[in-house]
C-alpha cells in the first residue's frame, strides 16, 4: 500500500511539472502585450517598455520559466502583477471558499445521487422512469442557468439567502449558510444527474448477480442486501464517477462564483487568466493541480478499501 | 460502509462537511450592505494597487480616495477647491506654483503630514508605475519651503496641473510606509477610512473602517466603507434588486428598466464618445486617409442616430466633436456637422479620386460585442469602403498604438479638462495620435492656448482647435455615451464632471 502511495505521489508530481509547463507557454502565447494591460491605453509605448525590463518579460521564455520554477520549488509563487498581492496569500484567503462550495456540491451529489439511483434500480416502473427523466434534466440544463433561476426565486423573491457576496463560516454561520446554499445546489444539479445514472446502472447490475440471490435465497431481508452488499459492490464506479465530478466542479465554480460574485479561486482564475497576470495564474494552476491529484489519490484509496480486487491488482 | 446510517447522521455529516471546508474559509467584506452607517458601493474593477505612486483613477478612484487624501480637491462642477493645500498661486509666467499646506494632518500610522511629504510622494509619483504618471510630465521640481509651505516649478505652462492634483497625482502616502512589503494591498494614507486587511479580499472585496483622527469630519459620512467587485453584470445586477449594495457603477445600460424598478435612483453622465480614429492621417499606412475629403466621407457615411439606438441602446448623445459639454472648447453647432448624407459621402471620395471606393484595414475586438462591426462594415460599404478587419484578440489597444492599422473602432475618454484632452488625443505627443501626426495650425492653437494670458482668449484657441479638428474630420464620432451610475433609497450622490465614477465624499445618506 505505501508503494502504491508514493507511485501515486510521484506520478502527481511529474504531471504537476508538466501542467506548469504547459500553463506558462500557453499564458505566453495567448496573453498578449501583458504590460500594456497592466498599464492601461493611456501609458506611453516608452512606459510600457520600461515595464517590460522590470517584469522581466524581455528575456528568453526559457530563463523566465525556470527562474519561476526554481523559486516555487522554494515555496516563493511571487505577487501579483496587477495587485501585487503575494500568490500565496491570494491563494490561501480563496482556496476555503472555493472548496467549501465543491466539497459542498460533492456531499450533495453522493447523498442525493445514491438515494435516487438505488431508488430507481430497485423500484424499476415509473420510478426509474421519473428518476431518469430528473438526471436527463439536470444534463440538459446548464449549471449558469440554475444558477440565475435559483437566486431570482430564493433570493431576490423570497430573499431567503443573499444573491451574491460569501461570508466566511467563522464570521457568522448563519450568514455562511445564506451565502454557500444556493451555490451549491447550483453546482451540485450536473453531478446528481450524472452519478444517480452510474449509482441506477451498477446497483441493477448487481442485483442480478448470483450472490445476491443466494443472499436473498437464506433469508436476509432485502434491505439488508441492498445496502450492505450490493451497494459496496456498486459503489466503485459511482466513486470513479464523483471523482471526476470534483475536478469538474472545481472548473464549474468558476462560473458559479462569477454569478455570486464569491471570492473564490474561479473568481480570481478568470481576471489573472485574461490579463496575463503570470505569476498568479501559475500559483493557481499549482493549486488547482495538487488539490486534483490529493482528490485522485483519495478515491483510488478508497476504490482499494470498497474493493480489495483493486487492491490486488 | 452504508450499515445504518440515519438521517440525522447523514445530516450531521453533511453539515460537519460543509462546516470543515467553511472553517478555513477567509473572511469578507459580507453581503450586507447594512445600515446608514455602512456604505457598500459595487464596482466594476478591482484596485490595480495601493500604492499611491501606482495608481489608476477613473474607475478605481473609489480605492484611493478611501484611504489618501490628495493636495486639492474638484467639487462637482469641476471647480478646484481646498483639500490638503488651502491656498495656492500661480507666478506671473505660470511656471511656479506655491502652496499652503495644512498643519493639522496626521497619516494613520501617526506621522505628520508636511511639505517634505508632499515633495516625496509628487517625486514618486513623477516616475512611478501609474498609468497617470505623465500629468506630473511638466514638474521640474517641487520643494519644501518650510513644513506648510509646497513651491512647484513647471518646465512649461500646464493648464490642467491644478487638476492633476485633485486626482491621483495629488495623492499623498506616508512617507515611512513607502518601503514596507505590504504597501500594495495595506495603505498608509491619511484619508477618510482605513483598510481593514482582515475583511479585505483582494480582487473581489475592500473592507475599510473609519479613521477616527480624520481632520475633515464632515467628509466622512460613513462608519465603515466596503468596495465590493463585480466582474459580471448579472451579479450586479443581482446584488442591486437583493438590495446588498448602496451604489453601483454599472458596467452597461442593459439592465436599467430593472434596476430601476428595484428602486434604485440613475444617475446619467456622459464620460466617453464612441466612434472611429481616423489616425493615419499622414497616409502611410493607407494613402486614402491623407485626403481631408475622405475622412470627412467616412464621417458622413455614418447613420449616427441609427447607430446609437442599434449599438448604444439610445442612451447617448450624437456628436460630430470629441469635446464634451461642459469644456469651454465645445460647440454644440458642432454635434450635428456630419449627418448621415450617402450622397455628400460619395461625392466627396469621388472628388478626391476613389470614386470606386477602397481599402481600409481596421483592428476588432470581440469585446466590442457582435453587432459593432457588421455596423461599421455596411455603413461604410454603401459609400464603397471596404473594411478589413483583423481580430486583435488581446492586442487591440497596443496595435492600435503601435501603429499596426490606419483606423479603428473605440470609446475614449472625455477627459475633465481641455488641456487632458490635447495631451490624449490631439498634440502631436498624445497618446492616440500614434502616427504622432502633427498639423501647424493644430500645434499654433495648442500654443496660444498655453501662453493665453486670460480665460476668454485660452477659450478662444480651444474653440477654434476644436472647429479645426472636426473640420479636418481627425475622427468619426457617433456619439456621447451615456452611463449610469445607480443609488439606493438611502444614498444620495452627485456625478463627478470627467470621471468615470463619483467622487467618495460625495455619497451621503439621504434625509
Amino acid at each position: 500500500m505505501l508503494m502504491f502511495v508514493l507511485r501515486r505521489i510521484g506520478a502527481g508530481i511529474v504531471l504537476l511539472f508538466v501542467i506548469s509547463s504547459v500553463t506558462f507557454i500557453l499564458l505566453y502565447v495567448g496573453s498578449g502585450d501583458i504590460a500594456r494591460n497592466i498599464l492601461g491605453q493611456q501609458a506611453t509605448q516608452e512606459d510600457v517598455a520600461l515595464k517590460k525590463e522590470q517584469l522581466g518579460l524581455n528575456r528568453p521564455l526559457l530563463t523566465q520559466y525556470f527562474d519561476w520554477l526554481g523559486n516555487a520549488l522554494h515555496g516563493d509563487l511571487g505577487s501579483s502583477w496587477f495587485t501585487g498581492e503575494e500568490v500565496t496569500s491570494g491563494i490561501t484567503s480563496r482556496v476555503a471558499v472555493t472548496l467549501s462550495l465543491v466539497i459542498g456540491a460533492i456531499v450533495v451529489t453522493a447523498l442525493i445521487a445514491t438515494v435516487l439511483g438505488v431508488w430507481a434500480a430497485v423500484r424499476h416502473g415509473w420510478v426509474d422512469k421519473v428518476v431518469q427523466a430528473v438526471t436527463i434534466l439536470g444534463f440538459a440544463i446548464p449549471g449558469f442557468l440554475i444558477a440565475v433561476g435559483l437566486v431570482l426565486v430564493f433570493a431576490i423573491n423570497l430573499q431567503w439567502f443573499d444573491p451574491t457576496g460569501y461570508i466566511s463560516f467563522t464570521d457568522d454561520p448563519t450568514g455562511w449558510l445564506k451565502t454557500v446554499t444556493l451555490p451549491v445546489v447550483a453546482l451540485a444539479i450536473g453531478g446528481i444527474a450524472s452519478v444517480a445514472n452510474q449509482v441506477r446502472g451498477s446497483v441493477t447490475d448487481v442485483l442480478r448477480r448470483d450472490y445476491v440471490r443466494t443472499l436473498r435465497s437464506r433469508g436476509l431481508p432485502f434491505n439488508r442486501v441492498v445496502f450492505k452488499h450490493a451497494l459496496r459492490n456498486a459503489g466503485s464506479p459511482a466513486l470513479a464517477v464523483l471523482g471526476v465530478q470534483f475536478v469538474g466542479l472545481l472548473g464549474g465554480a468558476v462560473i458559479v462564483e462569477r454569478v455570486f460574485a464569491i471570492p473564490g479561486l474561479g473568481d480570481i482564475a478568470v481576471g489573472a487568466t485574461s490579463q496575463g497576470d503570470v505569476p498568479m495564474v501559475m500559483g493557481l494552476v499549482v493549486a488547482i493541480a495538487t488539490i486534483v491529484v490529493v482528490v485522485n489519490l483519495i478515491i483510488d484509496l478508497l476504490q482499494g478499501w470498497l474493493n480489495p480486487k483493486v487492491r490486488l491488482s | 460502509m452504508f450499515r445504518r446510517l440515519p438521517l440525522a447522521g447523514i445530516a450531521a455529516t453533511v453539515a460537519l462537511a460543509l462546516a470543515a471546508a467553511g472553517c478555513g474559509g477567509s473572511s469578507s467584506g459580507g453581503s450586507s450592505s447594512g445600515g446608514s452607517k455602512t456604505l457598500t458601493l459595487g464596482l466594476i474593477v478591482p484596485a490595480t494597487t495601493f500604492v499611491a505612486a501606482d495608481m489608476n483613477f477613473a474607475n478605481e478612484s473609489p480605492y484611493g480616495q478611501a484611504v489618501y487624501d490628495t493636495l486639492l480637491k474638484a467639487d462637482t462642477d469641476g471647480k478646484v477647491v481646498p483639500s490638503l493645500a488651502t491656498e495656492w498661486k500661480y507666478n506671473d509666467t505660470k511656471t511656479q506654483l506655491d502652496l499652503t499646506l495644512r498643519d493639522d494632518v496626521k497619516f494613520t500610522d501617526g506621522t505628520a503630514f508636511n511639505a517634505d511629504a508632499a515633495v516625496q510622494n509628487l517625486k514618486r509619483f513623477q516616475v512611478g508605475n501609474s498609468p497617470n504618471k505623465s500629468f506630473l510630465v511638466n514638474m521640474a521640481d517641487a520643494k519644501a519651503v518650510d513644513p506648510t509651505h509646497l513651491s512647484i516649478t513647471l518646465k512649461q505652462v500646464d493648464p490642467g496641473f491644478l487638476n492633476y492634483l485633485t486626482q491621483n497625482a495629488g495623492m499623498m502616502g506616508a512617507p515611512s510606509a513607502f518601503n514596507k512589503p505590504d504597501a500594495k494591498t495595506n495603505p498608509v494614507g491619511s484619508g477618510p477610512y482605513m483598510m481593514d486587511t482582515g475583511n479585505t479580499v483582494i480582487g473581489s472585496s475592500y473592507t475599510f473602517n473609519k479613521n477616527p483622527n480624520y481632520w475633515d469630519k464632515d467628509s466622512q459620512h460613513y462608519d465603515k466603507l466596503v468596495l465590493k467587485v463585480y466582474n459580471d453584470p448579472t451579479a450586479m445586477l443581482n446584488a442591486v434588486k437583493g438590495k446588498q449594495i448602496n451604489g453601483a457603477k454599472l458596467i452597461n445600460n442593459d439592465f436599467n428598466d430593472q434596476i430601476k424598478s428595484s428602486g434604485y435612483s440613475l444617475v446619467e453622465q456622459e464620460t466617453d464618445w464612441t466612434g472611429l480614429l481616423l489616425l493615419d492621417r499622414d497616409g502611410k499606412l493607407n494613402p486614402a486617409l491623407k485626403d481631408v475629403r475622405v475622412r470627412q466621407a467616412i464621417n458622413y457615411a455614418f447613420d449616427k442616430a441609427a447607430l446609437l439606438q442599434a449599438y448604444g441602446k439610445g442612451y447617448g448623445t450624437v456628436t460630430s466633436q470629441i469635446f464634451p459639454p461642459t469644456s469651454p472648447a465645445y460647440d454644440s453647432g458642432l454635434d450635428s456637422k456630419y449627418p448621415h448624407d450617402l450622397a455628400k459621402a460619395k461625392s466627396l471620395l469621388a472628388e478626391a479620386g476613389y470614386a470606386n471606393g477602397f481599402t481600409l484595414a481596421m483592428p476588432s475586438t470581440t469585446r466590442a460585442g457582435t453587432a459593432l462591426y457588421p455596423l461599421i462594415t455596411q455603413s461604410l460599404k454603401d459609400v464603397g469602403i471596404t473594411v478589413q478587419l483583423t481580430d486583435a484578440g488581446t492586442n487591440f489597444i497596443p496595435d492600435i498604438l503601435a501603429p499596426k492599422y490606419p483606423a479603428s473602432w473605440l470609446a475614449l475618454q472625455m477627459d475633465p479638462t481641455d488641456w487632458q484632452i490635447i495631451n490624449f488625443e490631439l498634440s502631436p505627443a498624445a497618446t492616440f495620435n500614434p502616427f504622432k501626426y502633427s498639423d501647424p495650425k493644430v500645434n499654433d492653437l495648442i500654443d496660444r492656448y498655453l501662453k493665453a494670458t486670460d480665460e476668454s482668449a485660452a477659450t478662444a484657441a480651444v474653440k477654434e482647435l476644436n472647429t479645426y479638428v472636426v473640420d479636418q474630420a481627425w475622427f468619426a464620432p457617433w456619439y456621447r455615451v451615456k452611463s449610469n451610475y445607480a443609488t439606493d433609497p438611502k444614498t444620495e450622490v452627485k456625478a463627478q464632471p470627467g470621471n468615470a465614477y463619483p467622487y467618495l465624499w460625495n455619497f451621503k445618506p439621504k434625509g
